[in-house]
């Protein structure tokens, strides 16, 4: 039996039985739709926050921490139910931060392709309102070097200098509780933000501070819906009240975390290996990546499962319909004998059968998948992500789409061997008397 | 040449073993028209099941143009039986679902045959039995006897050697049973088939050049033949 014919029955015997086929393909659909929809899903959120990250670490940054495994804190770390882990030589036994020395700070900027290093500013502001309203809103004040803010995308205003003072950028989401109509209508406004000391954490006495910045630009909207970026002159001196020490940022105490900048993405990884042989430890837009692309690889598994379970089953109903199949055909199998048809034909029959429950299953399945994913797509864009224009929610890469439709073929193929192999046994003269 | 020595089929049926064939020893030369006759359940279709390939013996051997049948593959069987014979039954075994031609062209689907050729060849077979206006009917629009003439078609259409019919004429009443004999004894006359009919029917049995009977699985040649 040529290829050809193969396809020609296999296809054929399909439409025979319209209603029993479309039920078994359906099954199948489910599953493949499931699979794909449920896939492509991660990999849309997983885009858009990789895109995020992105727009937030450039990937010519390296961050540099004093503690070796600061950014390695992980759950073994916590020892649930395990035993408790010995602290080795200098290492933490919790999280923490120190200061980096003079020395280390200087070896890291004497390091090839170091183009310029800056403190990372810790600092926590205790809100921020509009200078003529008492109405007070949470808030993220981020410091940020000049060279940073490149990444930043305006919907009005401009940026401004590391030496600036009083001038900030705020988040998009802000305009609307601070009442402005149009993002050009905040521009020039005055923002009061205050800081507490980082003591008030504790409980302890502590003093606030409130600190005046004329509103200079406007975000586009991110995730980050409660930032307001001030220079890192003006970051330094809230910092500096805010950890209640004027040495902060100084020789006396040098910052615990560096934003290294090199002079070229290329660089990154060479630069952050440097770092880490001088015993202090790295974090770069890579590692970030890296840690989404782990989540959501497993995110994607235990999507994916859901559609596998469906799939498993829809496998068993190939079984039992192929098996009905083979009872019913009993006397046509016989025919097919007695005029010449092998064993081997008559079992790669039942088994295309199978595989092309599973080709069309499986190319509908994502089909719909597709359709779904693309009105999922649109009504989020139309309603709750109407300012994340940029976002796909979800993305059909050529992989999985290839990838369903051939697991599909695959599964339904291994599910027509056992009916195909009891087909390809009956005995032509039993089959042919058969009623 | 179709030559058979000392085959044994048996059957176990739960506790019992059923003698079907009893060492039959038989001859049939090319060309020729043999029929079997005899009570049902005597053997005769598990015989033309065996000269067929659809069946192998449990104990002898046949040997068919110099080979032998008895350790024949299930591939190399298959083969036989798609090339070398073709079988017509009583019940017609139509695929209800195909028109004629699809019906008549089913061997050459297992032949490799590509579509075309194959449509083609299965028209030429339609013809001959007189059915070339019937090419697009499915089974269900056709009368008993026009069924058994595409059932011939599909027996004719790869140019076997040998026609095995297994009571051809059962179903069909008298006026169809008439053209169904005529059409095999003519194509045993014309094309020089080897044809092995079974039957009960004494009348059709003696159009044959030889007559055999058939009683328990043993064979002998009918002493009132003609």
């Amino acid at each position: 039996m040529s290829f050809l014919d193969l396809l020609r029955t296999a296809f054929s015997n399909l439409r025979r039985r319209k209603l029993r086929s479309s039920l078994t393909i359906l099954a199948i659909v489910i599953g493949a739709g499931l699979v794909s929809l449920l896939v492509s899903l991660g990999i849309g959120m997983q885009g858009f926050l990789t895109d995020q990250v992105r727009s937030v670490v450039r990937s010519d940054v390296v961050m540099v921490a004093s503690n070796p495994d600061l950014f390695q804190l992980g759950l073994d770390g916590m020892g649930i139910g395990g035993k408790p882990q010995q602290i080795s030589g200098n290492q933490s036994g919790g999280f923490n931060l120190e200061p980096l020395t003079t020395q280390e700070i200087q070896e890291v900027q004497a390091l090839k392709h170091v183009e310029r290093i800056d403190p990372f500013i810790i600092l926590q502001a205790d809100s921020v309102r509009l200078k003529d309203s008492q109405t007070r809103f949470r808030t993220d004040v981020t410091p940020q070097p000049e060279y940073d803010m490149e990444l930043i995308k305006l919907v009005a205003g401009r940026k401004f200098a590391d030496q600036t003072h009083g001038e900030c950028i705020i988040a998009n989401q802000y305009l609307d509780v601070f009442g402005f109509n149009s993002p050009n209508e905040a521009l020039g406004q005055e923002v009061i933000i205050r800081v507490k000391q980082a003591v008030s954490l504790f409980g302890l006495p502590a003093q606030a501070n409130e600190y005046s910045f004329i509103i200079v630009g406007v975000t586009e909207k991110t995730l980050t819906s409660t930032e307001i970026i001030v220079s890192l002159t003006d970051g330094e001196a809230m910092s500096r009240f805010w950890a209640n020490t004027p040495d902060l940022y100084t020789e006396k105490i040098p910052p615990a975390i560096l934003e290294v900048k090199v002079d070229g993405s290329q660089y990154t990884d060479q630069v952050a290996r440097e770092v880490k042989s001088l015993g202090l430890s790295t974090v770069t837009a890579t590692d970030m990546l890296g840690i989404i692309g782990t989540i959501f690889g497993i995110v994607k598994a235990i999507l994916s499962a859901f559609g596998l379970i469906a799939l498993a089953v829809a496998s068993l109903s190939i079984v039992n319909t192929l098996i009905m199949s083979v009872y019913e055909r009993t006397r046509e199998i016989g025919v097919m004998k007695a005029v010449g048809a092998s064993k081997g034909t008559i079992r790669i029959l039942f088994t295309a059968e199978g595989a092309a429950i599973g080709l069309l299953g499986g190319a509908i399945g994502v089909a719909i998948a597709y359709l779904l994913g693309f009105a999922i797509d649109r009504i989020a864009r139309a309603t709750f992500l109407k300012d994340f224009q940029t976002i796909h929610v979800s993305v059909f890469p050529w992989w999985l789409i290839i990838g369903v439709i051939a697991l599909t073929t695959v599964i339904a193929t291994l599910a027509a061997l056992y009916p195909a192999h009891r087909a390809a046994r009956l005995d032509p003269i039993e089959s042919l008397r058969y009623e | 040449m179709i030559e058979l020595h000392d085959v044994w089929r048996l059957y176990h049926m739960g506790e019992e073993t059923i003698n079907a064939l009893a060492g039959v020893n038989l001859e049939i030369s090319h060309g020729e028209f043999v029929s079997i006759v005899g009570p049902s359940g005597s053997g005769k279709s598990t015989l033309l099941h065996i000269i067929g390939g659809l069946d192998s013996p449990t104990r002898g051997s046949i040997v068919v143009d110099g080979r032998d049948l008895s350790k024949a593959s299930d591939k190399e069987l298959s083969s036989y039986r798609n090339k070398k014979v073709g079988f017509v039954f009583q019940t017609f075994n139509l695929q209800p679902t195909y028109n004629a031609l699809e019906n008549v062209a089913l061997p050459l689907v297992f032949a490799k045959v590509p579509l075309g050729k194959r449509n083609q060849m299965a028209r030429e077979a339609l013809n001959t039995v007189g059915l070339s206006d019937r090419v697009r009917h499915k089974p269900g629009e056709l009368s008993g006897g026009e069924r058994q003439r595409v059932g011939m078609a599909r027996a004719l259409v790869n140019n076997p050697k040998i026609l095995l019919a297994d009571e051809p004429t059962g179903n069909l009443d008298s006026k169809s049973s008439e053209r169904i004999m005529e059409l095999l004894t003519r194509l045993n006359r014309e094309r020089g088939l080897t044809l092995v009919l079974v039957t009960h029917d004494l009348a059709r049995a003696k159009n044959a050049n030889r007559m055999l009977q058939m009683h328990d699985g043993k064979l002998t040649e009918s002493a009132d033949f003609r």
